[in-house]
């Protein structure tokens, strides 16, 4: 466990060492959460109105979640991945009595608890300036939900990218554009990460309700705001838990595969 | 293929019938090239190693030499466990590298001359510290380890200096202490001197005749530093195509290769050079020095017709410098002298 541990703290450091970077990310976060706030209080202007079943103050919870889920689920260093593997530099990793994905979820975990650690000190300080009527979640159970959901929205993010980051065992050149398709197209707009998904039409809905996407951050922040309960809940859970199953598996068997033909390059 | 359980014993490195293979796609040039490989990718095989077998006993130190893409680090690979064998039979220690048993990798270490472990943002002292833990080293050991290697490879300074900012020479030693730091038994060595100015290079040489000796490990070397060669390794495996062609002792290389005497005269006239080059190949001139390489059959000859025709003060017959051998195998001459 000392080895994880050890892996966690010089991850933590590395982050630090750009330290600049991070700012300016960190900045950038701060300041579209002014835009999409302001955007939202001109929509709902008239506190009363409905749209899709979202008032004001839901919907804007709905995009300060986002927000937070975001930087805590879709905050992956396993983007690096990838490169490793086609550079060669997995050579490293292979080389030392350690396993390559507890190193990735380890260095994982120390950027999102990095980051979290900031999102927590940025969002109660514009919560000060901002005084935005936001929805808080009170009931134990859909609190419980939500921080179960939100973990396996963690793994099975992790998991899938990864599984796109073997790309380059068989065809080094596409791993970029393997990565790039699965966070625009699937991550930010099949999650749910952009807008709300129950404005899609509601047969779209229930297909995409079978993929494992709309689990990485749609389902968590609707349990948040008590819209999915009860029996829609532990069916959520269910499918989400048999897709990071299944997906775990496979990643595992991919590896596997994916080792017999590694070429060790880079010399 | 039963190898005799006791014999095995006596083995730290077993290969037997080993072959590697590697699917490769052949991109024609340019643009055009690139489209039509990705619709109809052509698929190459190469034969990387050709059924080669081998056995190192426990402490010794063996030079892999031949030319470029001869499977030198193909092996290595294999042996480390990054690359699965086509066919054949590999073992290491008891281990089949290629389950990289935690047991095994913590007896190991491959040193690649132009890989790097050190973390390139921070100070070196961060990785050995990773690596203690990655390694689980007992933090006194790792104390004992990281001063002894610290003090012979003279980077006590270095430690605490981000690797970013180190020349290429210091950061090799420290990449060599962090690849060391958990005293592995077997050493691969892959070019450790590759890049480094002359000092540098004596510094690695000699820590690797130290830890060789001092610790009784089992080391392979792949180089094409002459002196690297000449300096540490005693037997000589030469690799060219994915074929062994010599395995024996550096100063056997040159009785088995060497294809020409050299023959050096000292004349005391100074005679007409074309009339010596038609004895033999007129290495170097400078009256009254002559030095000619001549076929080995033809030796006894050249030297009679030498004493004959020319006014010689002296004559002496030697054999090829080990330099010259090696030189040769590198460039891939090796070839045409087996069989």
């Amino acid at each position: 466990m000392n080895k994880y541990l050890q892996i966690f703290k010089i991850s933590f450091a590395q982050e630090f060492a750009y330290r600049l970077n991070f700012i300016m990310w960190r900045v950038r976060n701060v300041l579209q959460i002014f835009l999409v706030f302001f955007l939202w209080t001109t929509i709902f202007a008239d506190q009363s109105k409905e749209i899709f079943g979202y008032n004001r103050d839901k919907i804007i919870t709905y995009v300060f979640g986002i927000l937070v889920l975001k930087a805590l689920v879709l905050s992956a260093r396993v983007i690096d991945v990838s490169g490793e593997i086609s550079r060669g530099d997995l050579t490293n990793y292979l080389l030392r009595p350690v396993n390559y994905f507890k190193y990735w979820f380890t260095r994982d975990l120390s950027s999102k608890a990095l980051n979290l650690s900031f999102a927590a000190v940025e969002f109660f300080l514009l919560y000060l300036v901002l005084k935005p009527s936001l929805f808080f979640q009170t009931d134990a159970i859909q609190l419980a939900g939500f921080l179960l959901a939100t973990s396996l929205a963690i793994f099975l993010f992790f998991v899938l990218l990864f599984i796109v980051s073997f790309v380059p065992f068989w065809a080094p050149e596409l791993g970029w554009g393997a990565q790039y398709l699965l966070i625009i197209v699937a991550t930010e707009f099949l999650s749910g990460g952009l807008f709300p998904l129950d404005i899609l039409p509601i047969k779209f809905q229930e297909v995409l309700y079978f993929t494992p996407f709309p689990y990485l951050i749609f389902f968590p922040l609707q349990i948040f705001l008590g819209k999915v309960t009860g029996l829609a809940l532990v069916k959520g859970i269910l499918i989400s838990s048999l897709w990071t199953f299944i997906l775990f598996y496979s990643m595992k068997k991919l590896w596997y595969k994916g080792l017999l033909v590694y070429r060790a390059e880079g010399r | 293929m039963a190898v005799d359980k006791k014999e095995n014993d006596e083995k730290a490195i077993i290969v037997e019938h080993l072959t590697k293979n590697f699917e490769v796609t052949v991109k024609e040039k340019g643009l055009a090239g690139s489209l039509a490989s990705l619709f109809s990718p052509k698929k190459k095989t190469v034969r990387a190693l050709k059924n080669i077998s081998f056995t190192i006993k426990p402490g010794e130190l063996v030079g892999f030499i031949g030319p470029n893409g001869a499977g030198k680090t193909t092996t290595l690979k294999i042996l480390s466990g990054l690359l699965y064998p086509t066919s054949g039979f590999t073992q290491v220690l008891g281990f089949d590298p290629w389950e990289r048993r935690p047991d095994y990798l913590k007896k190991i270490a491959l040193v690649m001359g132009q890989k790097n472990q050190l973390w390139w943002d921070l100070p070196a002292i961060d990785t050995l510290e990773l690596n203690r833990a990655i390694y689980e080293i007992p933090k006194r050991k790792y104390e004992e380890t990281l001063d002894e290697l610290v003090s012979i490879l003279e980077v006590k300074k270095l430690l605490n200096v981000q690797v970013r900012r180190l020349s290429l020479g210091q950061r090799m030693r420290l990449e060599f202490v962090a690849a060391l730091l958990h005293s592995p038994q077997i050493l691969f060595l892959d070019e450790p001197t590759i890049g480094l100015d002359l000092v540098a290079q004596q510094k690695v040489r000699d820590f690797i005749y130290e830890y060789n000796r001092r610790r009784g490990a089992t080391i392979i070397l792949t180089s094409h530093n002459m002196d690297d060669l000449i300096d540490l390794a005693k037997r000589v495996i030469v690799i060219d195509r994915g074929e062994i062609l010599f395995d024996g002792d550096l100063q056997d290389l040159v009785k088995e290769f060497a294809r020409d005497k050299i023959i050096k005269v000292y004349l005391s006239r100074e005679d007409d050079i074309k009339e010596l080059e038609k004895i033999g190949k007129l290495k170097k001139f400078d009256f009254p020095l002559a030095i000619l390489s001549v076929s080995r059959e033809a030796t006894a000859i050249a030297a009679a017709e030498l004493l004959q025709n020319f006014a010689v003060s002296d004559l002496t017959i030697e054999e090829e410098p080990i330099e010259e051998i090696i030189r040769r195998v590198f460039k891939g001459e090796m070839r045409k002298k087996k069989k």
